[in-house]
């Protein structure tokens, strides 16, 4: 019997599960392929189309350098929204994490502090910007710094407060034996520990913030967005293609630059080498496979987080 | 000397260790760009008093956001579902692109280094453009409607998948692979029966993320004209309608939150 079954080749598990869930992601797809109001056929015009604005952007007249200077010193001014904005949301977000960690308050505080977080984080800064800020203090940076800093709010509060959740109890207990008092057992127990890992958390906020920086302008908050959307509605490739290679390169320079800042922050401390690259998704962090535990779900949020 | 020393050593306060020039450094860095940044002539002109002489100026507009006029809501079930409709295509678009994409962009199953570095090169190029800019790109070539919004999804979760997968295949267990190749299997056999099946389970998670940001990133790409609910926002604000603005502000959230709730479920699951 036993030796049967040895050789026997083992029988394959169930695939009924699996076969539903295709068969309903299938259907899913179907329906939305087939009720969507599309005009399919305009789909062959998109090579060409997109041929033509390549062409009109970069080859036809060449790189058009007269709009680098400008471009430059409006992606300086979007840059300048995501640092302001970051800043704004880090200092805020600080004490959030600590009333959203369920260590440090009680469970009901902790979760009304992290519900807030969630609405806040569930609305894109774009609209912020738009329907709150923008009446508030006119047209402009202004309103697109402070539309980041809040939305900043929700996510480094939630990710502050995981971090915090994560701490060491050693210190704490050794800061209250000692005779601190509450603020300053947090201080002395707390703070040192998780401030490498947040302000890695805020560097990398920054870069997903110059992400959104470069286009709050279309709704008119400031930056390189408002220029570039008007090149493009107008129809001056050249200027457009030179403000997009601009975005681009300023992107990728930000990420390389604070990049280099978040893993130099949390290799000088000694504690794990890991990239300082969140795991937004808390399921992943808490059901990853082992082997997907550096999945670093940061570019949550909409925004596509740097790679 | 040396008994000298251990006996006093747990009395005496421990030196301080010599702080890195870094803390100071950086912080000099730091308050400087900060500082040029809130100026007025280098930066935006960030001054919080204009802030709070203006806060009333708001006032007006909110207070419309607290009545939320809900005769409004049927006017937004069709724009909703056609951002429904597009974030599913999307992401089946998207992600089915990704998954290729992303064993080419990983070296452990992309050991030629000249494909590994220009599969990496262009997706920092995909991933550095905002989903916005995207959807400004197509509208310019294809005219507005869905279409556009469509394609400026699928680049998006293109960006994103193929950046989550290949980190994912960096780190699978060799020993499957090992094995594989001792089978005589030839690298696309090692990659279909070694390594897919060890990352299945976050690929699909990966996907109904991605399709969770769809979700949101289609009420922002509407603003520029590719369609779904953000096309809606652009009209009412328009029209300082703020009751009709709050009812669709409130929907997204509602439709946000319920589809989290479903995608979390799953992904449990499967991983």
């Amino acid at each position: 019997m036993t030796a049967a079954t040895a050789d026997a080749r083992p029988t394959r598990p169930s695939r009924a599960k699996r076969n539903l869930a295709l068969l309903g992601t299938a259907l899913l797809v179907g329906w939305a392929v087939f009720t969507i109001d599309v005009e399919i056929e305009r789909l062959a015009d998109l090579p060409g189309g997109l041929a033509l604005i390549f062409h009109n952007m970069f080859i036809e007249d060449g790189l058009d350098w007269s709009s680098l200077g400008d471009g430059l010193l409006l992606m300086l001014e979007s840059i300048q929204i995501a640092w302001l904005g970051t800043i704004i949301g880090a200092i805020l977000s600080l004490p959030l994490g600590f009333f959203g960690a369920k260590n440090i308050t009680s469970g009901t505080v902790s979760n009304i502090v992290r519900q807030v977080l969630n609405a806040i984080r569930a609305i894109p800064e774009i609209i912020v910007a738009a329907i709150v800020f923008i009446p508030m203090v006119g047209l402009g940076p202004y309103a697109g710094t402070l539309a980041i800093g809040v939305h900043s709010i929700g996510t480094l509060g939630k990710l502050s407060a995981e971090v915090i959740e994560g701490i060491d109890p050693g210190p704490v207990e050794a800061a209250r034996a000692a005779g601190g008092r509450s603020l300053q057992v947090q201080r002395w127990g707390v703070l040192p520990q998780v401030m490498p890992e947040i302000i890695a958390f805020w560097l990398y906020r920054f870069e997903i913030n110059v992400r959104a920086s470069a286009i709050l302008g279309v709704v008119g908050a400031g930056g390189i967005g408002e220029s570039l959307q008007q090149a493009l509605i107008f129809g001056r490739y050249p200027r457009a293609g030179m403000l997009i290679l601009v975005v681009i390169v300023a992107t990728i320079l930000v990420d390389v630059v604070s990049g280099w800042a978040r893993r130099r922050i949390i290799e000088g401390s000694g504690a794990k080498g890991g990239s300082g690259e969140p795991i937004e998704e808390p399921d992943f962090a808490v059901a990853g496979a082992g082997k997907a535990d550096t999945t670093g779900i940061g570019a949550a949020d909409g925004d596509g987080g740097p790679a | 000397m040396t008994a000298d020393q251990v006996a006093r050593t747990p009395t005496a306060r421990p030196t301080k260790p010599a702080r890195s020039p870094w803390v100071p450094l950086s912080l000099l860095i730091f308050l400087g760009l900060t500082w040029a940044a809130a100026s007025e002539e280098l930066g935006i002109g960030f001054d919080i008093g204009e802030l709070i002489g203006n806060f009333t100026r708001g006032f007006p507009f909110l207070a419309d956001f607290w009545s939320p006029n809900w005769a409004f809501l049927p006017q937004t079930y069709e724009p909703m579902l056609e951002t429904l409709r597009m974030s599913i295509i999307a992401a089946a678009i998207g992600c089915s692109v990704a998954l290729p994409i992303s064993f080419l962009a990983s070296r452990v199953t992309t050991p030629n280094l000249a494909v590994y570095l220009a599969d990496r090169g262009i997706l920092n190029v995909v991933r550095a453009i905002p989903d916005i800019l995207y959807a400004l790109i197509f509208v310019a070539a294809l005219g507005i409607g869905a279409l556009p919004g469509i394609l400026a999804l699928v680049l998006f979760n293109i960006g994103v998948v193929v950046k989550l997968l290949s980190e994912t295949v960096d780190g699978v267990d060799p020993g499957p692979i090992e094995a594989a190749n001792a089978a005589g299997g030839n690298r696309t056999q090692a990659v279909r029966w070694a390594v897919l099946p060890q990352v299945l389970p976050n690929y699909v998670a990966y996907s109904l993320y991605v399709f969770e940001l769809n979700i949101r990133a289609s009420a922002v790409i509407g603003i520029v004209g590719a369609g779904g609910i953000g096309r809606l926002i652009t009209t009412e604000r328009r029209f300082f309608n703020y009751d009709n603005l709050s009812v669709i502000l409130i929907e997204i959230f509602v439709f946000v939150f319920l589809i989290e709730l479903i995608s979390i479920s799953l992904r449990r699951r499967l991983v």
